[in-house]
């Protein structure tokens, strides 16, 4: 026979069963916000991260949110070859990302952590700053072109035509496509966009993470026509490329592109690429640089099944915008030149990058790099390790060079004089 | 009503204390223009920035980036809190950018009591085990955009665990959403208690 139990037994036992039942409740509160929340995987950049790289210490830099005044930059610090110039041009753009430049002059700068479109207005010897869109979904990409300004959202690219005559009052945004990011990738979902000489728009999907195998339509570059709508795949195994432009001379498409995180420090390259026709495959997950096969795909493909770079550009050097230099300002040699910006790295424990970079092709596809504007790095070993980062360049009308900081949220001017 | 505090000094050496604190030329680091514009923050976030209120994050001594970016994320609507949200929607980048810099000058105080040894290392033991020392730094006190958590109020701590966990905290880049996965509640209480102690 069971004894009955004691009161003193079944009071303990009833505090149990709140503590249970208060568990439950705040389990319960916790979960009503989100309905069974999935376990949230490592973030897209500690993706491919080893165990024994768990306890390191590198991390992304973020950039200054507010932005910074250009009183408080050390632009003297800035290095550049003889006869050359900088200055800021303007500030007040926080997280200035990507550049583009309307007929009339206006140049439009994009963000990727916030939410606007700026413009830079340059009329009668005034220059002036304003928000002309807000409220976009990481809009990192800005194209002009025959009077229309195109913008990439995470998930779409819209039109805002005519709006350099309008805008104080921008016009609406018309859809040229849209979802764009049907799985909320949570790595590379930022676009870069640029309009190529066939006035098609070619646009980024990165990988989703630091080293997955991509679907479908990630790791590419893809081309639209707004005209029609019409979505191709322009290239693949590009695992994240924010910055493109065409050779004046060949029409030939080239882009840089970041290589994966997490082997070592030296390797692999970050690359500029040579994208001749459409339908090249350029390696990402298999293989990295045209002839490292990764750590972990590699098993499956070999790198001789695809296309190479045309130029291994430094390890984590982080290339971004890029354009070929079509201006007269600079000295003849300069022309058809590759200007490169490098935000810079961060998995790396001796920092690289922070500059503009001059690339020369010569006839025969052979690559010349050199440095062109330094003076970001403060310290290699330091974390930040910069005041500045450079992530795209613009050549102005009259051939002066526009280099945007999105750390600083500023935009830089560099002109030449003999 | 809250019962009368018994420890601390006496009030003729509190009002000493306050004369000789009057005479001096500033109470606070930071210029008259900024302690003006932060009186509204320090009416929740305590004087100087540190808090007594169990639910209201102390910012004394929080890096000037981590507050920036938090009340840009504020004004953007990224973030969302009932009292701070609107509070951040009239804020000027450079009013943003004051408010970082005199916080970031103010003086931090533990806001939690010490712990027992035990618990002290259980608490020490958990945040190398899970890697908030990595990012947060060796004593817990941010860097750049990543927040101070040494002496933080352990209630505001455990909130924000708890957000992160459930995926309901605004997360500019996953990390924090990603590390929380790993704890248990036991784990948030011991981490919560713990870092409240740091200075």
């Amino acid at each position: 026979m069971t004894r009955a139990p004691s009161r003193r037994t079944a009071t303990r036992r009833s505090k149990e069963a709140l503590a249970v039942l208060g568990g439950l409740w705040l389990a319960g509160s916790v979960c009503a916000q989100t309905p069974a929340p999935p376990a949230a995987p490592a973030p897209a950049w500690q993706q491919g991260r080893s165990s024994d790289q768990a306890t390191s210490t590198l991390h992304p830099f973020a950039p200054i949110l507010t932005g910074r005044p250009a009183s408080e930059l050390p632009v003297d610090k800035l290095k550049l070859p003889a006869g050359f110039k900088v200055e800021i041009y303007a500030d007040g753009i926080p997280e200035a990302r990507s550049l583009a430049l309307g007929d009339k002059g206006t140049v439009f700068v994009s963000n990727r952590n916030l939410k606007d479109v700026y413009a830079i207005v340059d009329r009668d010897g005034k220059r002036s700053v304003f928000k002309i869109l807000k409220g976009l979904n990481s809009p990192n990409g800005v194209a002009f072109h025959s009077g229309t300004l195109y913008v990439a959202e995470r998930h779409r690219i819209t039109a805002y035509e005519g709006i350099e005559d309008r805008l104080a009052n921008p016009p609406e945004a018309k859809l040229v496509i849209d979802n764009l990011d049907p799985t909320q990738q949570p790595g590379h979902f930022w676009k870069f966009l640029a309009a190529g000489p066939d006035g098609k728009l070619y646009f980024n999907v990165g990988a989703p993470g630091n080293i997955v195998m991509p679907g479908y339509t990630q790791a590419t570059i893809n081309r639209v026509d707004p005209k029609t709508g019409v979505l191709e795949i322009y290239a693949s195994g590009v695992r994240n490329s924010v910055g493109f432009d065409w050779d004046p001379r060949t029409k030939d498409l080239w882009f840089t592109n970041h290589a994966r995180d997490w082997v070592s420090d030296d390797l692999p390259n970050d690359t500029l690429h040579r994208a001749s026709k459409k339908g090249m495959n350029f390696g990402y997950p298999f293989c990295h640089q045209g002839d490292l096969p990764d750590p972990e795909y590699g098993k499956s493909r070999a790198c001789s099944e695809f296309d190479a770079p045309a130029f291994k550009l430094g390890a984590h050097i982080a290339p971004n915008g890029m354009r070929f230099y079509t201006g007269t300002m600079f000295p003849a040699e300069y022309r058809n030149n590759i200007f490169i910006a490098m935000h810079g790295s961060w998995n790396r424990s001796t920092k690289q990058g922070y500059s503009v970079m001059r690339a020369t092709v010569d006839a025969n596809g052979k690559v010349e790099l050199t440095p062109f504007l330094e003076g970001f790095l403060t310290d290699a070993k330091a974390d930040p390790p910069m005041w500045g980062r450079p992530n795209d360049v613009l050549v102005m009308k009259d051939g002066a060079l526009l280099v945007a900081d999105d750390y600083n949220g500023v935009v830089y001017r560099v002109s030449y004089r003999q | 009503m809250q019962p009368e505090r018994r420890r601390g000094p006496s009030r003729p050496i509190v009002a000493g204390l306050l004369g000789l604190a009057c005479a001096l030329p500033a109470l606070a680091a930071g210029t008259d223009a900024q302690r003006q514009q932060a009186a509204p923050c320090e009416a929740c976030h305590g004087a100087e920035g540190r808090s007594t209120a169990p639910e209201t994050p102390s910012l004394a001594g929080q890096p000037k980036q981590f507050v920036t970016t938090q009340l840009v994320m504020f004004r953007e609507g990224n973030r969302k809190n009932a009292v701070m949200s609107p509070m951040a929607v009239p804020l000027s980048n450079a009013e943003i950018n004051e408010l970082g810099s005199y916080f970031a000058a103010q003086s931090p105080a533990p806001a939690g009591k010490p712990l027992a040894a035990g618990a002290a290392a259980a608490g020490r033991g958990l945040a190398e085990k899970l890697y908030c020392t990595q990012c947060h730094g060796a004593e817990l006190q941010g860097q750049q955009h990543i927040p101070r958590l040494a002496g933080q109020q352990t209630e505001y701590l455990r909130t924000q665990l708890l957000g992160f966990k459930a995926g309901t905290r605004f997360d500019m880049d996953g990390n924090m959403t990603a590390a929380a996965q790993a704890l248990t509640l036991a784990d948030i209480e011991t981490l919560a208690s713990y870092l409240s102690t740091l200075r």
